[in-house]
């Protein structure tokens, strides 16, 4: 432990705003799964995720996260030999293979391989902060997170790999990317997209063909999800129809609903008014952690708090943005709210970080 | 340059921050534009999408009205037909009690288990309606679980009543199987009221709309297809009733959301058909067509047709068409080979003959000429005429042209054939008596000095046939009804291409050549001179009631088959408004459509009276028999409708008479009877193709109809036999036959009912 440790430090707004938001989430989940007798226990078992995460938090927060900056080789090379395994020996679910089954748990180590690729690019621009930002600087990174990415890809799970890419490329611009790398880096992912569009997985090509083109077939076709989402968020009005009164939710036209489109259901259920709380709450959770991005002491520990903070916001908005139908269904979870426990953990385990960049900020300077 | 302590370096710039915050409010107003929208500009349109996505409207049937005879005898009534369904959602949740019930079930109805389900399985089971045998239990309840599990799956349909009870006792052990009952159309009489009451079929495609916007199910509702099922659809249906239930995505039905609206049935009709003599008349006619046949060793006789009617009332109590068909075999559907094997017979059994068909009606259209000529003063009652077997008649088109050989016709009496020299010197009374052609072609067209000038002529033979009930439709409540033709010079110059000349008029008095008529109407023509010149409606109607037995008032229109009932309004004074209401489009006049007649109570509608209405229209030229119409119009002289009564009487008394022999014979009926026979020549496809369409060759259709008692008319029957031959040979003991049993039927009535 670090003497210049202090729980005075320890950001309990942020605490406050994911234990909010976790609440609100299991609440939601109540709702979302009410009359399936075989989705019930979820809601316990978010309960129980939530509240060991909130444990994580403060253990992680306690611990100094420079140990786990030092650490960096065993972690970089345990999660790529895990996301190896998955690869390998994942049971094909819904078209993809993300989870490892240990006991009861379902554990998706691709939701803490985003933990691990913000660790290892906080540790790398710590490491780097005075070279110069070459085209070498720019690979090493790209090689870094690509060990990771490449087995996700092949998972195949595109929407985690497009939350990494984000995550890297908000790094890098922070850490001052060239301009003319920049756009480097756009005209060879737009060329890239366009050449590995046949190669995707003729789920998501329909996706991302839908999203584009409206098939006629609204009402069954692949994109009923999306449209019962829309029907459930543009019904709630205002106001909404309260809780447990969605007609969408309850009489289940809204399909995973406690998952990808639980936005969709509290959207129904409490109307504008709830959206743009869940959305400022989201919008706080970052705020909170951009904040200790801005005091912490080091590179590194800013890098872990913008990191999380881009994370976070990513994720949420692209959730959201799914339901409002403005881009492709992605799978992506909302933060703390939507049902999945290594999504809740992982995203746990990434706040715990930050408060412990945020209690070991740099000293006021006088 | 930064030391390590103070990482903050030009690598954090401010700006580049600046521009990340920047792209994520960018990204926050626009799922906050989107939000706001979806919620607020468009809350209502998606609000109305989730209330349509938990609605569901469920039609309740309304049970089809009943069809009784006049004696309350039914006709047409609801049988409860009973299919095998399964409720995917209410299985067990055990694989293995699962495969028990459908082995079980599979042992009492015989459909195959089937399993495993597979994609091939199911896209098999697709390719089967409901209904159809094929498809195992595995694949249909996969299916149906698939697409609503909420919904009953027909697995067996139409199981008899047995299995049906077994599957309610066994309700307990096989949860998820059960009975559902199918209204089918029964008819206890079949085939013999075929003609009369049609058959159900599906709603047409282009008919959907129609009866989709009234509350009507396409794939389950059926509507009427022939004769009365058809014609009075509009009241026999009733409404169907509407519940609104809130349903979840698998279609499970929660609650109502509006207070069910309870289906209305049909109104039950009572037809004017006595099943009796309905029975009595096909026995006679079928069992005259089969001797004929027999004694011909071929079939000649090829379709026959009876009519009973009451002359007064204009109650229909027996229609028989032969051949016929089964509408028993339509309940469930219609069978596309039955229905081809129908429609393909070149006798038309589809066809109802007495109303659908037209036909020369011969000697019996001489009623017209014979009102006619007496009317007219062409003849008196007692202008001894000379009928000899033939006669020689000049063909003129044109009123001038010069009579010589190139221009003479042969013009025969029937009874050449027995008496070359014909009926001799005759008065006009005995010239309907005998039915002599001879004597009719004289008066109809003219003949020397005997009878001057053209006669009655073409343009008065319309006039008086058309005001005896030729050349129009009757109206009667059943559809397809034929018009018949009455032939006029402009008919002919305009179809034929040709003039009218005189051996059309002479061929036209004795009801061939051009002349067409269905047999409903040669039997009106009869009625309106047994009824003192009383042309009443033809109906099948006694009265209509609803479920609770009281009578309706209904009206009918024939002219569009709408049917039309009193509809009371109330407007925002008070004041009530008498109106009616048209069942057939649901819409409301102050008038009823010109033409139309009640129904119901029954009412004896007359549509006309020639002695008091004026009916016959006069023309200017040659005294009365050509020339243009003068819009003046007169009536027939009750006298002239008693001579020709009388004539029609001589008809049975004469030894001579046509109908002597039938009613005053070796069994005399103790009723005095009036009639008319007739044996009309023709050709048609049939004879054409057996070259029977020549000169002495022709083919002949046989005809009598008769009235009786004579002094009071209560009964009319006519009788048809397509090709039979001489009328009063083949189509006379038909018509007896049915009048014995009408008499007979009413002296049991009246024994039954004390005397009354």
């Amino acid at each position: 432990m670090s003497r210049d440790l202090s729980w005075r430090n320890f950001d309990f707004l942020l605490l406050g705003a994911i234990v909010l938001a976790a609440s609100f989430g299991v609440a939601m989940i109540r709702s979302a799964v009410a009359g399936n007798d075989q989705l019930t226990p979820l809601v316990s078992r978010q309960i129980y995720f939530a509240i060991g995460g909130i444990v994580a938090i403060f253990i992680v927060a306690a611990i100094d996260y420079r140990y786990w900056l030092a650490l960096y080789r065993p972690i970089y090379i345990v999660m790529m030999i895990l996301l190896f395994a998955l690869f390998l020996s994942a049971t094909a679910v819904f078209g993809s293979a993300r989870w490892f089954q240990v006991g009861v748990l379902f554990i998706q180590p691709t939701e803490f391989a985003k933990i691990v690729v913000i660790l290892i690019l906080a540790r790398y621009f710590d490491s780097t902060q005075n070279q110069p930002r070459n085209i070498p600087w720019l690979v090493r990174a790209f090689l870094w997170v690509f060990f990771l990415a490449i087995w996700i890809l092949l998972q195949p799970n595109l929407s985690n790999v497009i939350v990494i890419l984000v995550i890297f490329f908000a790094m890098l611009w922070i850490n001052g990317l060239d301009l003319r790398q920049l756009l480097i880096i756009v005209v060879s992912v737009l060329v890239l997209a366009f050449i590995a569009f046949p190669f995707l997985q003729p789920y998501q090509q329909d996706r991302v063909r839908n999203f584009i083109i409206p098939q006629s077939n609204v009402s069954y076709g692949a994109t009923y999800n999306v449209e019962q989402a829309l029907i459930a968020i543009g019904s709630g009005g205002l106001f909404g129809k309260g809780y447990g009164h969605g007609t969408q939710t309850q009489l289940r036209f809204l399909k995973v609903r406690h998952t990808d489109f639980i936005f969709s259901a509290a959207a129904e259920e409490f109307g504008l008014i709830g959206a743009v709380l869940v959305i400022l709450v989201e919008i706080f959770i970052v705020w909170r952690c951009i904040r200790a991005a801005q005091k912490a002491r080091d590179v590194s520990g800013a890098m872990i708090a913008y990191g999380v903070a881009i994370l976070l916001f990513f994720q949420g908005m692209a959730n959201i943005a799914v339901n409002l139908k403005l881009i492709p269904v992605s799978g992506l979870p909302l933060p703390f709210i939507s049902y999945g426990g290594s999504g809740l953990a992982s995203l746990m385990l990434g706040v715990g970080l930050v408060e412990s960049v945020v209690m070991r900020h740099k000293p006021l300077e006088f | 340059m930064s030391s390590p302590s103070k990482p903050r370096s030009s690598n954090f710039a401010p700006w580049r921050l600046t521009i990340v915050y920047l792209v994520g409010l960018l990204i926050l107003a626009l799922l906050l534009g989107q939000l706001l929208s979806l919620q607020i500009l468009g809350g209502k349109d998606w609000a109305a999408r989730a209330v349509d996505n938990y609605t569901k409207q469920i039609s309740l049937p309304a049970a089809r009205g009943i069809v009784y005879d006049r004696n309350g005898y039914v006709l047409a009534r609801n049988i409860a037909s009973y299919n095998l369904v399964i409720t995917p959602a209410a299985l067990p949740d055990d694989e293995a009690d699962i495969e028990r019930i459908y082995r079980d079930v599979s042992a009492i109805t015989g459909v195959p288990v089937g399993g495993p389900v597979t994609t091939d399985s199911l896209n098999n089971a697709k390719e089967f309606g409901p209904c159809v045998p094929g498809p195992a239990i595995a694949d249909l309840v996969a299916l149906g679980d698939s697409l609503a599990p909420y919904t009953p799956v027909e697995i067996k349909c139409d199981i008899s009543e047995q299995v049906a009870r077994l599957v309610g006792e066994r309700a307990t052990d096989w949860p998820g199987v059960s009975v559902e009952i199918q209204p089918i159309r029964d008819y206890p009489t079949g085939s013999l009221t075929a003609d009369v009451l049609g058959f159900l079929g599906p709603i047409p495609a282009l008919l959907v709309d129609k009866y989709t916007a009234r509350n009507f199910v396409p794939s389950r509702d059926k509507i009427g297809y022939a004769g009365a099922e058809e014609s009075l659809q509009d009241v026999l249906a009733g409404q169907n009733g509407t519940r609104v239930v809130q349903v979840d995505v698998a279609g499970q039905e929660l609650s109502n959301l509006q207070p069910p609206v309870a289906a209305v049935p049909g109104y039950n009709v009572t037809l004017t058909i006595d099943t009796r003599l309905q029975a009595a008349a096909q026995a006679a006619l079928l069992s005259e067509i089969n001797y004929w046949n027999t004694w011909f060793a071929r079939i000649r006789i090829s379709s026959g047709v009876v009519i009973a009617m009451n002359p007064k009332t204009g109650e229909i109590l027996a229609m028989v068409s032969y051949p016929t068909y089964e509408n028993n075999r339509m309940e469930r559907f219609i069978p596309a080979y039955y229905y081809n094997q129908l429609s393909q017979d070149p006798r038309h059994p589809l066809l109802n003959n007495t109303i659908q068909s037209e036909y020369p009606p011969g000697s019996t259209f001489k009623l017209s000429a014979a009102t006619g000529a007496l009317n007219e003063g062409v003849v008196t009652p007692d202008k001894v005429i000379y009928a000899p077997g033939t006669l020689s008649l000049c063909e003129q088109f044109t009123p001038n042209e010069p009579c010589g050989p190139s221009n003479s016709r042969p013009f025969v009496d029937w009874i050449t054939d027995v008496r070359p020299e014909g009926f001799g010197q005759i008065d006009f009374m005995h010239c309907i008596a005998f039915s002599s052609d001879v004597c009719f072609y004289k008066v109809g067209g003219g003949y020397q000095n005997e009878i001057p000038g053209t006669g009655l002529g073409i343009y008065r033979l319309d006039e008086y046939a058309r005001a005896l009930g030729y050349g129009q439709a009757s109206g009667v409540e059943l559809p397809g009804e034929a018009n018949g033709l009455i032939p006029s010079p402009q008919w002919k110059r305009i179809t034929q291409g040709e003039n009218w000349s005189t051996g059309d008029t002479y061929i036209a008095t004795v009801g061939q050549g051009y002349v067409l008529a269905t047999p409903l109407q040669v039997l009106m023509s009869g009625a309106t001179i047994a009824d003192n010149g009383k042309l009443v409606q033809p109906t099948i109607v006694k009265q209509i009631t609803n479920g609770d037995g009281k009578v309706q008032t209904v009206w009918f229109n024939p002219n569009d088959f709408t049917l039309w009932v009193p509809h009371q309004t109330t407007d925002s004074t008070g004041t009530v408004h008498q109106s009616w209401l048209d069942l057939t489009d649901n819409i409301t006049a102050n008038q009823l459509p010109a033409g139309s007649y009640q129904v119901s109570p029954f009412v004896p509608n007359q549509k006309w009276d020639i002695t008091t209405d004026p009916k016959i229209n006069t023309y200017d030229g040659c005294g009365g028999s050509c020339g243009s119409p003068t819009g003046v119009y007169k009536t027939v002289s009750p006298l002239t409708v008693k001579e020709v009564q009388e004539g029609m009487r001589l008809v049975v008394t004469d030894p001579q008479g046509t109908l002597h022999s039938i009613f005053m014979g070796d069994n005399p009926l103790p009723i005095a009877v009036a009639g008319k026979t007739g044996s009309a020549e023709y050709c048609d496809d049939v004879a054409l193709a057996e070259n029977r369409c020549q000169f002495g060759q022709w083919p002949v259709h046989g005809w009598t109809i008769a009235y009786a008692p004579y002094d009071d008319p209560e009964i009319i029957i006519g009788a048809f036999m397509y090709n039979g031959g001489e009328g009063a040979v083949v189509a006379a003991p038909v018509v007896e036959k049915v009048m014995r049993a009408y008499f007979e039927l009413k002296s049991i009535d009246l024994t039954q009912t004390g005397g009354g």
